[in-house]
């Protein structure tokens, strides 16, 4: 038997060569890929109904996928040809320009979408023996395959096509500064996206990125009015102008270095000066992401949980906690509430007041109220009530549909307290009532300060109407799925826990169910103009919102029941560690 | 002397303004089976972090093997194996996928990864679980595969934060027996648990972390002779009786006077309004 107390010097030992390592990373990246497109798990009726089901949805996403590759892809290819054939020379730095924001822009996109689908984390690769090179190397090559890196790439190659067909003779050129444009842009998308990385970690940051988010989406809608108000309707025609008009600047960079590097390429010291610009930025950029990651690589901590563990421990040591007033006691409970309910509608508003992300989460939607009114609601002013109730209960209304999933392994308080299932359920969704209310009525307020025309008694009483049915049949659909497929996930990461296998198919339910409720209001709205009869629509609304109210009345009477029924998946679901 | 094992030189960690390890000095020779212990945010997982490369020293130094870790991770980083904190496996991996990937990143051609990976899934019973992916293993499953992935490679020192932690008796047996047998290897263990009993049969040395400093190290006799403490002044405690008193006494004590030798730890003494 080996003695491992004696064994070999650490330093002695001959490398383990990069290749293997390499290689191990990009089978573990294919693997996770492959297990994640097909779940290895039990096979039965109700699993292959549901792979048939994810099969079908795909085959209807990936076209519409497929054209938002071809549209950037085909549109560079294009620009590109119409900046050479047709002497329009400065267009080509502005249309690389542009490739570049793109490319920044779906990939900061799909770091939130990455962080719900994948369940791979590449810093879990420090703890092998990697020295800093390889991980580097492998940092840069994970995410090769994401949608940005992709349509950036194609999107580039299209340009050079695009530049060749113009002019061959600037075909060499061109594919050898796009192809380090390329590269450059890869390792500005990790930059970005380590620095990202770091900085989320601080639940602060979070809070001011997801504010600055909001105001970006929202006053880049808002400008595009302002400066085309004749449009109405979204355009990124300004956006095309201000890139134009900004050419002196992209002269200075890599944009201006890449365009001007391959149009004087006859010029050889001009050409290779703006070459080394170029490749001057791509070292930049590689030089800042790998200043990260080195960080990173050598232990650097993320989180913000210990320190604000110690500051509030040390907060509790400085004081003592004072008993709850009365008038705190009561504060949810006086009376109106049993006292479960008030218990847990308390919890519910602590967890809600902490969050910030999902507090910007309800008010972004009410600020493209305004947005929508100057847009396609000018078109359509009869629409703009329903349309701007459905527009902001989305959000809300989805969460209806996992009402436990926030509280994690928490739930099991409720599970093993004496309580009534019935009661916390109800509270749940009194809280998530509060929350659409709210947001309805603050929307309706807006509709009636901004409307265009007046709105009709008879249109107010159908959406009052409407809005129960939708309210209703959500809650009633809601609140089965919430017993039924119950799914861990962390407010404001966006991260959660795999779901059990019915969830693809009962995704889709929901969505059906959800869009159905909120577009019902079309046809409906469509038949009673035609018909000529606009309190129609009020007769339509009211058995179906009554009809709900009822579905979620009995449903909540068998609420222990289900409870009791589904108690394995909660465990499986949401108590496992 | 013999080359540590493990040797820290003032090992400190600051988050913020709060010092989670101080002026750590811990030495673990080779062959040992040292048990690191401590109450809940003393400081021992950010101490085993900082060991095994996971979280960088705000200041001190760490020499694993006789090397000095931050100028040698890479080569320090293939002799030692980790079951840390959160376990750390790639969810959507099978255990076979896993432990073979884990295999590569060590260096092992493709027939000694597979022949490894097929070996210790026999071992830790997990061998028909090979169209399960990790995720939906139970949490002593996880815990085994992740002691799998650890040993595949061979280490010569293997790091183990709360190996024990929601392990069912079966599974516990299972990784006794697969510690004892690295032992008998020659190989050292370092462990972390709140189970005092598993740690007391188990290790046969002790270190203990409190408030981010190390109050007592030594052999399980040293503990119970009290000559293991360390920074102690007045409260230097001599065997008080004859019959060998348990780790978890000896750790209640040690834990239960702070530095400055007032009570810190002990249960305090107002009552619950309603159970009095």
């Amino acid at each position: 038997m080996a003695e491992l107390n004696r064994g070999p010097d650490p330093l002695s030992l001959p490398p383990i060569p990069a290749r293997v390592q390499l290689m191990a990373v990009a089978w573990l990246r294919w693997r996770i890929f492959v297990n994640g497109m097909f779940r290895r798990r039990s096979s039965t009726a109700r699993q292959a109904v549901s792979i048939v089901l994810v099969i079908l949805l795909r085959l209807i996403v990936w076209p519409f996928l497929a054209l938002m590759v071809i549209g950037p892809v085909g549109g560079s290819g294009f620009l590109a040809w119409i900046a050479i054939a047709h002497h329009h020379p400065q267009r080509l730095q502005t249309l690389l320009a542009g490739i570049s924001l793109m490319w920044q822009f779906v990939s900061i996109n799909g770091l939130s979408i990455a962080a719900t689908v994948s369940s791979f984390d590449p810093s879990a690769l420090t703890r092998y023996p990697l020295r800093f090179g390889r991980y580097f190397v492998a940092r840069t090559l994970i995410g090769f395959m994401a949608p940005s890196t992709i349509v950036g790439c194609l999107a580039v190659l299209a340009a050079a096509i695009g530049i060749g067909i113009a002019r061959p003779a600037l075909v060499l050129p061109a594919v050898i500064v796009l192809a380090v444009y390329g590269i450059m842009n890869v390792f500005l998308t990790r930059m970005i996206g380590a620095w990202m990385e770091r900085w989320l970690a601080n639940r602060r940051f979070r809070e001011i990125f997801s504010v600055l988010m909001a105001l970006f989406v929202v006053s880049f809608q808002l400008l595009n009015f302002q400066r085309y108000p004749q449009h109405h309707a979204a355009s990124g025609g300004w956006l095309v102008a201000f890139l134009q008009s900004s050419a002196s600047y992209l002269r200075w960079l890599p944009p201006g270095f890449a365009a001007s590097a391959i149009l004087r390429s006859s010029h050889f010291a001009v050409a290779s000066a703006q070459f080394l610009l170029l490749l001057a930025s791509t070292a930049l950029f590689a030089g800042v992401f790998a200043i990260r990651l080195r960080k990173q690589f050598l232990g650097e901590y993320l989180g913000d949980g210990i320190a604000r563990r110690a500051q509030s421990a040390r907060r509790r040591t400085a004081a003592t906690r004072p008993a709850p007033s009365p008038a705190m006691q009561s504060e949810f409970g006086g009376g109106a509430y049993p006292p479960v309910i008030a218990a847990c509608l308390r919890k519910e508003w602590l967890t809600f007041r902490g969050n910030t992300a999902q507090l910007i989460g309800l008010a972004t939607p009410l600020f493209f109220v305004v947005i929508l009114n100057r847009g396609i609601f000018s078109l359509h002013p009869t629409l703009f009530l329903p349309g701007a109730l459905a527009y902001v209960m989305i959000g809300v209304l989805a969460n209806l549909y996992n009402v436990f999933g926030a509280d994690g392994l928490g739930v099991q308080i409720y599970l093993l307290a004496p309580v009534r299932m019935r009661d916390v359920i109800l509270a749940k969704n009194i809280a998530g009532l509060i929350l659409i209310s709210t947001e309805a009525s603050l929307a309706w307020a807006l509709v009636t300060v901004l409307k265009r025309i007046p709105i009709q008694a008879s249109t107010q009483i159908s959406t009052l109407l409407w809005v129960v049915f939708v309210i209703g049949t959500n809650l009633a659909l809601g609140t089965l799925r919430s017993i039924q497929a119950p799914r861990r996930f962390t407010p404001g990461y966006g991260q959660q826990r795999r779901g059990i296998p019915t969830n693809r198919t009962s995704g889709l339910l929901i969505l059906f169910v959800l869009f159905g409720s909120l577009l019902l209001q079309i046809p409906v709205l469509l038949l009673c103009h035609r018909m000529h009869q606009p309190w129609l629509a009020a007769w339509i609304f009211g058995p179906l919102a009554a009809a709900a109210v009822a579905a979620y009345a009995v449903l909540l009477q068998n609420a222990e029941r289900l409870m009791m029924a589904h108690r394995d998946v909660f465990a499986e679901q949401l108590c496992k560690t | 002397m013999t080359t540590p094992a493990i040797e820290t030189i003032a090992l400190t960690r600051r988050f913020g303004d709060f010092i989670a390890v101080d002026d750590v000095h811990l030495r673990v020779d080779a062959g040992q089976f040292f048990g690191f212990l401590g109450p809940n945010g003393a400081g021992k997982s950010t101490t085993i972090k900082m060991l095994t490369g996971l979280l960088a020293p705000t200041s001190g130094s760490v020499r694993i093997l006789g090397v000095d870790f931050a100028a040698h991770s890479a080569e320090i980083k293939r002799q030692i194996g980790v079951v840390p904190e959160g376990m750390a496996l790639f969810g959507r991996l099978t255990a076979d996928e896993f432990l073979r990937f884990v295999g590569r990143m060590y260096g092992l051609d493709r027939g000694t990864a597979q022949q490894r990976t097929d070996e210790l899934l026999e071992f830790m019973q997990l061998a028909g679980e090979d169209k399960k992916l990790i995720a939906d293993f139970s949490h002593g499953m996880q815990k085994k595969l992740a002691l799998a992935a650890a040993v595949i490679h061979g280490p010569r020192l293997l790091f183990l934060d709360e190996p024990f932690e929601g392990v069912d008796a079966v599974a516990a047996g299972t990784l006794k027996s697969m510690l004892q047998r690295m032992i008998a290897r020659g190989a050292t263990i370092f462990l972390t648990s709140h189970v005092l009993e598993i740690v007391e049969r188990l290790c046969t040395h002790i270190a203990i972390i409190h408030r981010g400093h190390l109050v007592a190290q030594g052999s399980l006799e040293e503990l119970r002779a009290g000559r293991a403490r360390i920074g102690q002044s007045g409260a230097e405690s001599a065997p008080q009786e004859e019959r060998r008193r348990s780790l978890e006494e000896i750790f209640l004590e040690i834990v239960g006077i702070d530095r400055e030798g007032s009570p810190a730890a002990a249960p305090p003494e107002k009552e619950l309004s309603w159970l009095s």
